[in-house]
């Protein structure tokens, strides 16, 4: 018998039974569908988060103080204080390394704005002219902290978009004097609302140089230190050498934790990775139904068609060609149902990326691949038992019908 | 051609055992046209069922083409139904969903034969069964006596050496009924070997052979009309 | 029709098709099972974590510098220009309602003892600490009730520092350096093990003052305090912020209590399970179309059958009945099916994976099967309605 004749066949017999099919078909769509529609939205927040994290910068190494022996480098680094502080002379140390392209020491702390009678709680944030292009901030108007000596007090700020709105609401607020905590600061520049990421609202934040953070905040001890190097090629040197400088700087004791922004990213990318295997996992359980549907159907179908097989064997049709016959029938059944559940998944996840257009969702490749092909394999593997069935049929008794 | 050597047939039932087919013995050569006739239950439809390869000896020996059927294995019989013998049955057996051409090329289907030849061969033996004006009709659209004409177009499409068939006449009126003999018959005049069961003595008054069956026995081989 | 007819009815019609019935009843009952063992793992989750927040005592509040928070963090805890003193904490002290109060400062120092070194976490903390947080002594005693300002140099360790550093022997009495200092060690932590991935073993605890003076800092990072059972959260909240707001002249604090977080927590929790549930419910929405095909197949091969009773004097609702009973009866039994076996999976991943909790909320559960049953119904509804409005006579022919 040939392919295509086997095809035709199956087929016929098929849409004979519409009602029938149809359901099959929708019970195979929803579980495909379901699967590419559930692994599009894990894989969509996994490119969200990686997408967030890859506009912090690139080829980023952050040393932070403290180092903790059972948690390591993670993500739940503590806020870490230290008995030796990490300090801007530490920062500058390391600032002598050549494949070092930007340096950024950073403070951070919560103080109260105000101007003429208004008030509200910030984020503050203590850094160097470096910052801006090591985040990849954009200004809105003005200029960021100018390239100055990282111990000279100035008093300058560049603030947030919310900042400015809240305080300064309709007047000018460049140039304005903005006061934090005891000291008054001028408004150089007006960050652009694009920089909200991960952790940390850029449009809530004021930044001023370093010095004068720490002296507000009064401590002498940074927060983060950001290090962006010229290339990836060089971040395991770059780590190597601040490790082993701050090290020295601290009389032989290793206080501080060095990670890479890549470290941290790939964490994120394990979690949400998982996440997504499990729910296209549970979403696939829905697929092993539809097999026991299908299963059940085909087994109608062959009861019900009990003298046709009769009367093919009778014609000649080997075991093998009833088999085949029946295998066939469910396969077309699973793949017609699969390829309905790709193009709702597909059409889905365009329906979500309208409505959600910050998330990426495209059902990835490999789920794509393995929902058809767990498709199919169900289909298969659930019509073994009718097709055996039906091939096992004696025709004498089954061209009476038995 | 068919050559039966001590053929019996047990069926279990329940915990007695039925011997529906007890030591036949049966020779018939090329082109012979046979009837068997018998009684319900006598054997003669296990006997074309066995001549058919649809159903097994319990003990005995099945020569067809001088061929030992006995030792086929379900690949070989089934090709060998495919390619040597023709059914035709009482209640026709047609797949409701299929047209009448559709229906008559399943056997050359089964076999793998190229669409085109298919058509060539169907169209051939719908117009020799002047059936070419019912070839897309399904079998609900066609008359009784249509529908065992298509049925005998399926059974001789592969060109088989014998044509079994049981009661053909059976659900059909007295006028088709005399058409489907003459059919069968004109068949076996251009060389098929053709076995008939029957009730009906007028059939069984035209074949050229005629066995009479009791019990699973053959008591009458009559020759000649 | 009498009940037990209309059982004998049915149930005759599901067990005459003994696989078919069994296969649809298996794929309700996978999608119920999917259900019942995803919400079992939420649900113990769900449990395990609140239970690693209320082992603090429900009736506890942390206050923290500055009014911002990012990601449940106080960003006041890493620098304000108006720290939280140590004068703060003893304010809050005096208030009627505080049963326990304590400063923290916490951060990351070398220990070294028993000529060994590890760099751990170190809380600066007070007296309280242990009635604060429920965190019982395995040996010796906490920190003693000293002059908050001028503490003495007594540390307590973690059960784990001191596995690392002093191995079997016991280190009450015996002297370690933290951050470059001299403590003597007076007590031991019973092990606590890890609370949301921070290792609290790995910990070791000295007064609040030295704390502050080896980070060198002037600010807590938060102030805890445990208030007496039965006084209202809002009297003791509203309490603290007058308080501190006559200490400080204005509100540069955040105050949360533990039913808040609590809160948070637990919705956050409640949809993450009832998200879980629901993508188990697409097994079960297949399943149930399940039954819509079976059923139609009943329905067109009983054609005859149908005719025939309605010839003999059956009425269009009983019809109905008799074919929405078997649907049900099929979606119930393999949605109790499902139930026992998702019960049962479920506590075999318990017994398999101990890490993984593991409780199967009964209310999930009944809504699970309360859905099988509706599922049945609503797949009946179709196949039966054409199998009541069948016409008597053109059934009867169908044979």
């Amino acid at each position: 018998m040939i392919a295509s004749d086997i095809i035709a066949y199956a087929w016929q017999s098929l849409s004979r039974h519409r009602g029938r099919s149809l359901l099959m078909l929708i019970a195979m769509g929803i579980s495909v569908a379901s699967v590419m529609l559930l692994t599009a939205l894990g894989e969509g927040a996994r490119r969200y988060v990686h997408d967030e994290f890859a506009s912090l910068g690139t080829n980023l190494i952050i040393v932070l103080p403290g180092r903790n022996e059972t948690t390591g480098a993670g993500l739940n680094a503590m806020p870490g204080v230290t008995p030796r502080d990490l300090t801007l002379d530490d920062a500058r140390a390391l600032a002598r390394h050549s494949a070092i392209t930007r340096i950024a020491p950073l403070n951070v702390g919560a103080v109260e704005a105000s101007w003429q009678n208004r008030k509200r709680e910030i984020t503050l944030l203590g850094s160097t002219h470096d910052l801006l292009k090591l985040r990849h901030w954009k200004l809105a108007a003005g200029q960021f902290l100018p390239d100055m000596e990282w111990e000279r007090t100035t008093p300058v700020c560049v603030i947030g978009k919310k900042i400015r709105d809240e305080i300064f609401g309709p007047h000018a607020a460049l140039g304005q004097w903005l006061r934090l905590g005891q000291n008054r600061y001028r408004v150089i520049g007006i960050m652009a609302s694009e920089g909200r990421t991960i952790g940390l609202d850029v449009e809530e934040t004021v930044i001023i140089p370093v010095a004068s953070a720490q002296s507000l905040l009064n401590t002498p001890s940074l927060f983060r230190i950001l290090i962006e190097t010229s290339s990836r090629g060089a971040m395991p040197s770059v780590i190597e050498f601040a490790t082993a400088v701050i090290r020295e700087r601290h009389y032989g004791e290793e206080d501080v934790t060095v990670i890479t922004q890549d470290a941290v990213l790939q964490t994120f990318d394990r979690i949400l990775s998982t996440l997504t295997y499990a729910v296209g996992g549970i979403a696939a359980i829905s697929l092993v139904v539809a097999g026991i549907l299908i299963m059940n159907v085909m087994l109608v179908a062959v009861s019900q068609r009990t003298a046709e097989i009769g009367l093919l064997k009778a014609l000649g049709a080997s075991r093998q060609q009833i088999l085949r016959l029946i295998l066939t029938e469910a396969m077309l059944m699973s793949l017609v149902g699969a390829t309905a559940g790709f193009v709702i998944g597909i059409f889905g996840s365009w329906g979500i990326r309208l409505a959600f257009p910050e998330l990426q969702v495209y059902p990835p490749f490999w789920a794509i691949l393995t929902s058809l092909l767990v498709a199919l394999v169900t289909g298969l593997l659930f019509s073994l038992l009718p097709a055996g069935k039906a091939a096992g049929l004696d025709p004498v008794r089954a061209l009476q019908g038995r | 051609m068919i050559r039966l050597e001590q053929i019996h047939r047990d069926f279990e039932v329940g915990d007695q055992i039925v011997h529906a087919l007890n030591d036949i013995n049966l020779d018939i050569a090329h082109g012979e046209y046979l009837s068997v006739m018998g009684p319900s239950g006598s054997g003669k439809s296990t006997l074309l069922n066995i001549i058919g390869i649809l159903d097994h000896a319990t003990s005995g020996r099945y020569f067809l083409n001088e061929q030992n059927v006995t030792d086929m294995d379900e690949l070989a019989e089934s090709r060998a139904r495919n390619r040597h013998i023709g059914f035709v049955f009482q209640s026709f057996h047609l797949v409701p969903r299929l047209t009448a051409a559709q229906n008559i090329e399943l056997p050359l289907v089964l076999a793998g034969i190229a669409p085109a030849l298919r058509r060539q061969k169907v169209q051939q033996v719908l117009e020799s069964l002047s059936l070419a004006d019912r070839a897309h009709h399904t079998p609900d659209q066609l008359s009784g006596g249509q529908r065992q004409r298509v049925a005998i177009a399926r059974a001789t499409i592969t060109e088989p050496s014998v044509l079994l068939a049981d009661e053909p006449t059976g659900n059909l009126d007295q006028k088709s009924g005399s058409e489907v003999i003459v059919t069968l018959e004109a068949l076996n005049q251009r060389g098929i070997t053709l076995i008939v069961v029957t009730h009906d003595k007028n059939i069984a008054d035209r074949s050229l052979r005629s066995l009479q069956m009791v019990d699973g026995r053959v008591v009458s081989d009559r020759h000649g009309r | 029709m009498l009940a037990k007819d209309f059982i004998r009815l049915t149930g005759s019609a599901i067990i005459s098709h003994k696989l078919r019935s069994f296969l649809t009843m298996l794929g309700i009952a996978v999608g119920i099972s999917a259900v019942v063992i995803l919400t079992s793992i939420g649900e113990g989750v769900h449990r395990f974590i609140l239970s690693e927040f209320t082992q603090f005592g429900t009736t506890l509040i942390k206050v923290s510098p500055g009014k911002t928070q990012t990601m449940g963090m106080s960003i006041g805890a890493f620098g304000t220009e108006r720290p939280l003193s140590i004068d703060d904490a003893e304010a809050l002290k005096r208030l009627s309602f505080a049963k326990s109060v304590v400063g923290i400062i916490q951060g990351n120092a070398e220990v070294e003892g028993n000529r060994r070194t590890r760099r751990t976490t170190v809380f600066g903390t007070g007296h309280d600490f242990p009635n604060a947080f429920s965190m019982p002594l395995q040996r010796g005693q906490f920190l003693p009730d000293d002059d908050p300002l001028a503490p003495r140099a007594l540390a307590v360790v973690g059960s784990k520092v001191k596995a690392e550093l002093f191995g079997d022997s016991n280190p009450i009495g015996r002297r370690i350096r933290i951050g470059g200092d001299r403590y003597r060690v007076v007590g031991i932590m019973a092990s606590k093990g890890q609370v949301l991935g921070f290792d609290l073993d790995d910990t070791v605890y000295i007064p609040l003052a030295r704390g502050l003076e080896m980070f060198n800092r002037v600010g807590l990072m938060e102030i805890d305090l445990l208030y007496h059972e039965g006084v209202p959260e809002d009297r003791v909240v509203s309490g603290i912020r007058r308080l501190l707001v006559t200490r400080h002249g204005r509100e540069d604090f955040t105050i949360t209590t533990q039913r808040q977080m609590l809160d948070v927590m637990g919705s956050i929790l409640d949809i993450i399970t009832f998200a879980v549930a629901a993508i188990g419910a697409i097994s079960l929405l297949v399943g149930g179309i399940g039954i819509v095909t079976i059923m139609t197949i009943a329905v067109s091969e009983r054609t005859a059958e149908i005719g025939l009773i309605r010839a003999l004097g059956a009425r269009q609702a009983q019809i109905l009945s008799l074919f929405l009973g078997e649907a049900v009866v099929l979606s119930a039994f393999g949605g109790i099916a499902g139930l026992i076996g998702g019960f049962g999976i479920a506590q075999l991943l318990h017994l398999l994976i101990p890490a993984l909790p593991v409780h199967t909320p009964w209310t999930y559960v009944l809504l699970a099967e309360a859905t099988a049953i509706a599922i049945g119904l609503a797949a009946g509804v179709i196949p039966a309605r054409r199998a009541a409005r069948l016409d008597p006579v053109e059934a009867l022919r169908d044979e």
